[in-house]
């Protein structure tokens, strides 16, 4: 119990709220050895789990993102033949070329490391983020699961390469795409939903200490009931931020006397799509400030 | 630990596992390191551990609170859950058990144990018959929420193999990939001219799409619904599926097919679809259909789909030319017709009659089996 707390408060030092099961399963994450996958709508602050996590941890944080037609070169390692290449030449032209065997030119020295070759061979565990899996293809997916389940990897010129340190590793996904279900069973799940209005003020405030508290509450009320519209993009946590900010730049201290004009202007922190922004009438945007004042 | 927890733990599981979450045998282990390392006397933080670990989806993750309340919580809160995979059937709350699921373990373990042995009369069991039966159960008749749900199993798993079948054709195009010289040239500077790496001309792809139409005219209306759940399933999965309902005008629904709320789903579909005046006008919808989206949507890897009877009280001639046009278009037309299946049925209606020669594939669609069929033979050739 102590030790959820306690993580809990040392996220909350680095500027990430987290709820107590939240903070449970990441615990959790050590003690099993699995990953954690987050799903959750965006702007609900998946990819920030792995970034606080870093950071509590003082460790690496080394982030991969995904996307169509990702492989194995991109994500775990490749060799550097131009330095290979002129390894060979150098070679040849001071004429010792019998000294430059196979192994030396298939060494450490001319691979490139990925993010997934380079999170295992970090000295100290690192968080490894594997950021919008599901954009990924399913060829990459099975190619990662194997990976996540033994922690090492093998490159035909070298060997395998076991893993140093196990990194701990956060998978987000957006759901663009449905995921296997050995991927998912192998990992910890997690859903991130839209954050409580608790929640979403404590993240306020800590992230903007200068913004009046009263101003506070009513930018996270106005935000959790425009979540509840009827939106095409509901605004995220990100958004909420953005918007304080851009609302402390214009100097105002309350939402009923900044008036509609200003609050529509500042909008465009908050909504992104134009059906959105157009949904937005004189009417509705006065109801809205109207509940959350 | 001791032998009673365990029991009870691994009761769970296979209670969870019941209710259709994927859980395997390692998960038990896990499940009671899970609890060593908590402490099971601390209810929430237990909770969270095995939320994280047992749960692999986000509808899992929602129903999880129910499930662990209603084993774990004394029997007098009574929550009923139900299971949504076509295996376990449904699972109930005895309340004549009430008094000893403390200590025995709830009633809801017993369901999944017993009631095979005692012959009870289970609504659904998992095997071949089940299955079978649901392949050929015409769509009208289908009104159960566990046949329901075990068809939109089958549609996503249909989509999974279009999905799949895309990358599998991109990696084959890969091996005829041609050398751009140019940028090979250019490239090669950097390694003193000698081209360390070649670059291909990358081909432009063409994803294969999928573009239904359906008919939602009273003489389909047996049917339209079960059709529209097959549109969501398939718009769950894919993102490239354009649907358009039609009966006197032609209206575009993906957007509220995909909408995230099921309910709201609904909701949206039926003010969209309120107010049409009686009649089938094929042929006119199908003409908007061309003036205003084919040209946008359909490509040379375009399936189109038309769901329908072929009653058309449009314009004769009308149905011919604009289907016509659009067969030129698309790669493949394929006519579901659920009248098909009756015996003795020629399709005689004029509609039908114009529609048939520029149709692919003419199929009956009106049940499972004949779906899946129809839709293999558009997976070849797309």
């Amino acid at each position: 119990m102590s030790t959820i707390v306690d993580l809990k408060t040392r996220l909350a030092d680095t500027g990430y709220v987290v709820e107590r099961s939240l903070a449970a399963t990441i615990l959790l994450m050590t003690d099993l050895g699995r990953p954690l996958l987050v799903e959750g709508d965006p702007g609900t602050g998946k990819t920030e789990i792995a970034k606080a996590l870093a950071r509590v941890r003082a460790t690496r944080l080394i982030r991969l993102q995904c996307y169509e037609g990702l492989d194995t070169y991109n994500a775990l390692y490749e060799w550097n033949y131009q330095r290979q290449l002129l390894a060979i030449q150098r070679a040849s032209a001071g004429g010792q070329g019998a000294m430059l065997d196979d192994d030396a030119l298939f060494s450490e020295k001319y691979l490139l490391k990925r993010p997934l070759l380079e999170a295992l061979t970090e000295a100290v565990a690192p968080v490894l983020l594997i950021d919008e899996i599901d954009r990924a293809d399913a060829a990459f997916e099975a190619f990662l699961l194997e990976l996540l389940s033994d922690y090492q990897v093998s490159i035909p010129e070298m060997g395998t390469i076991a893993a140093r340190t196990i990194p701990l590793v956060v998978l987000t996904s957006n759901g663009t795409r449905e995921l296997s279900d050995a991927l998912r069973r192998r990992c910890l799940y997690h859903f991130l939903d839209y954050p409580s209005f608790e929640k979403e003020l404590s993240i306020v405030e800590l992230r903007l200490p200068d913004l009046p508290r009263a101003l506070a509450a009513q930018i996270v009320e106005f935000a959790q009931s425009l979540r509840r519209l009827d939106l095409k993009k509901k605004p995220g946590i990100a958004e909420t931020l953005d918007w304080a900010a851009s609302l402390l730049g214009f100097g105002i201290s309350s939402l009923d006397e900044a008036g509609p004009e200003r609050i529509r202007d500042s909008l465009a922190a908050l909504l992104k799509t134009r059906e959105d922004v157009l949904a937005m009438d004189r009417v509705t945007l006065d109801r809205l400030v109207a509940t959350s004042c | 630990m001791e032998q009673v927890l365990a029991a009870k733990i691994t009761g769970f599981v296979a209670t969870i596992r019941a209710n259709g979450f994927p859980v395997g045998i390692g998960e038990v282990e896990d499940a009671m390191r899970v609890a060593e390392a908590t402490g099971v006397l601390a209810r929430e933080p237990l909770r969270w551990g095995w939320r994280g670990l047992l749960c692999a989806r986000a509808d899992e993750w929602h129903r999880f609170d129910d499930l662990f309340d209603s084993y774990w919580l004394p029997p007098n809160r009574r929550v009923l859950v139900e299971a949504h995979t076509s295996g376990a059937g449904r699972i109930e709350l005895d309340p004549g058990d009430g008094a000893e699921g403390g200590k025995a373990g709830p009633a809801i373990q017993r369901a999944e144990g017993e009631s095979a042995g005692s012959g009870e009369e289970g609504p659904s069991k998992e095997g071949a018959s089940a299955a079978s039966s649901l392949d050929e159960a015409d769509f009208r008749s289908l009104n159960d929420r566990e046949q329901t749900h075990a068809i939109e199993i089958r549609i996503r798993r249909f989509a999974r193999r279009l999905q799949l079948l895309t990358t599998r054709r991109e990696r084959a195009a890969v091996q005829g990939r041609r050398l751009d010289l140019r940028r090979t040239l250019r490239r090669s500077i950097g390694a003193g001219g000698s081209p360390s790496r070649l670059s291909y001309r990358v081909k432009r792809r063409v994803r294969p799409r999928l573009v239904l139409l359906l008919d939602v005219s009273r003489s389909m209306s047996l049917y339209s619904f079960f059709y529209l759940r097959v549109a969501r399933a398939l718009a769950a999965e894919l993102s490239d599926i354009h649907v358009f309902l039609y009966h006197t005008h032609l209206t575009h629904v993906s957007d509220a097919l995909s909408d995230p709320d099921p309910w709201r789903a609904q909701e949206r579909l039926q003010m969209l679809s309120a107010g049409w005046a009686g009649g089938t006008r094929i042929g006119e919808c199908l003409a908007a259909f061309n003036r205003l989206h084919a040209g946008r949507l359909v490509h040379a890897r375009t399936a189109v789909i038309v769901a329908s009877d072929g009653y058309d009280t449009g314009e004769p001639g009308l149905l011919g030319r604009e289907l016509g046009s659009l067969a030129r278009r698309a790669r493949r037309i394929i006519w579901l017709n659920p009248l098909k299946a009756m015996q003795g049925y020629t399709p005689v209606a004029r509609g039908m009659q114009e529609a048939l020669p520029f149709v692919d594939l003419f199929a009956p669609g009106h049940d499972l089996a004949s779906l899946d069929q129809a839709l293999s033979a558009i997976l070849e050739v797309l």
